[in-house]
């Protein structure tokens, strides 16, 4: 299983690797924005994306509607890591075709839970389509 | 204080703890907090994260550089002495999830805000004071029994985003 983890902050690109490490996840591969992540899916893929939303050069929202908009990328599983927590982020991060949805702060569980309820899911279906 | 301001402070202090428990693996034990411009700590890395909309304002975080260092570290997951360039980051994180927690209460009473990124200021002899006319409360926390952090609520009266200058 290989991640792509986009970030503007390095500490929290290690906290959530670690946090994969931990739980037997070793393949990632770091974005500091999504304009950065768009050119490391292109170079060498990935099976999961876990992305920030408020980032420079590219936000998440952004970056995840070039993922969907993309047809070697668009049923890729993304995650959403982001102190973005009101109701209308939420829906607005779902339209733009995210699985999952992680505020910050989290414990490294969470992230354990949504990542493996995501595989989970993503085995059984392809990912949604922007609404 | 006013009943909305111990609303705000009580929110500010409880999103401080969460950030605490979850990120740092600390209990942070609240300490009484003190109101105006009397004192600040001295404190070697200060970082601020402003909101602005139904309320403005500055959440600003204060710290040593080793109490700095032992976060960054314990975030990280390697030990405080190996830490060196990372700090910064960690430390505008640990504000940037504060301040985007205290926006979440806020929200939850009814007060859309947005909030921007943070700044790290870290050096020695330095204080920060606001042009605008503010309105100061520093909440002061236990961390582990051994260290002390500082989280400061700057509230404009105006209701206008405030303005900053770094002074010596």
């Amino acid at each position: 299983m290989r991640f792509l983890i986009v970030d503007d902050s390095s500490t929290m690109r290690r906290i959530i690797i670690n946090t994969l490490h931990k739980v037997g996840y070793r393949d990632c591969t770091e974005a500091s924005n999504g304009r950065e992540a768009l050119d490391r899916l292109a170079a060498s893929g990935a099976d999961m994306i876990i992305t920030d939303w408020n980032m420079p050069e590219m936000s998440g929202l952004d970056f995840i509607r070039a993922v969907r908009a993309n047809a070697a990328t668009r049923d890729l599983p993304v995650l959403m890591v982001t102190t973005n927590a009101a109701k209308d982020d939420i829906v607005a991060a779902m339209r733009a075709g995210i699985n999952g949805y992680v505020v910050k702060p989290f414990t490294p569980e969470t992230i354990k839970e949504k990542v493996e309820g995501m595989i989970a899911q993503h085995a059984g279906r392809a990912a949604p389509r922007p609404v | 204080m006013t009943g909305m301001t111990d609303d705000l402070l009580a929110s500010l202090i409880a999103a401080t703890q969460e950030v605490f428990e979850k990120m740092v693996s600390s209990r942070l034990v609240s300490k009484t907090p003190i109101v105006g411009e009397a004192l600040r700590p001295s404190s070697n890395v200060v970082a601020t994260a402003a909101f602005t909309g139904d309320r403005c304002g500055v959440v600003a975080f204060y710290s040593t550089t080793q109490t700095a260092r032992d976060i960054a570290g314990t975030m990280l997951g390697i030990p405080p002495e190996d830490v060196n360039g990372e700090m910064p980051d960690a430390i505008g994180e640990i504000t940037n999830m504060i301040t985007g927690a205290f926006r979440m209460r806020l929200a939850a009473r009814g007060h859309k805000c947005a909030i921007s990124v943070p700044s790290v200021t870290i050096g020695s002899d330095f204080y920060v004071k606001y042009v605008s006319d503010v309105r100061r409360t520093l909440c002061p926390f236990a961390m582990d029994d051994r260290q002390e952090i500082f989280v400061e609520l700057i509230l404009t009266e105006d209701g206008q985003p405030p303005a900053s200058a770094d002074s010596r």
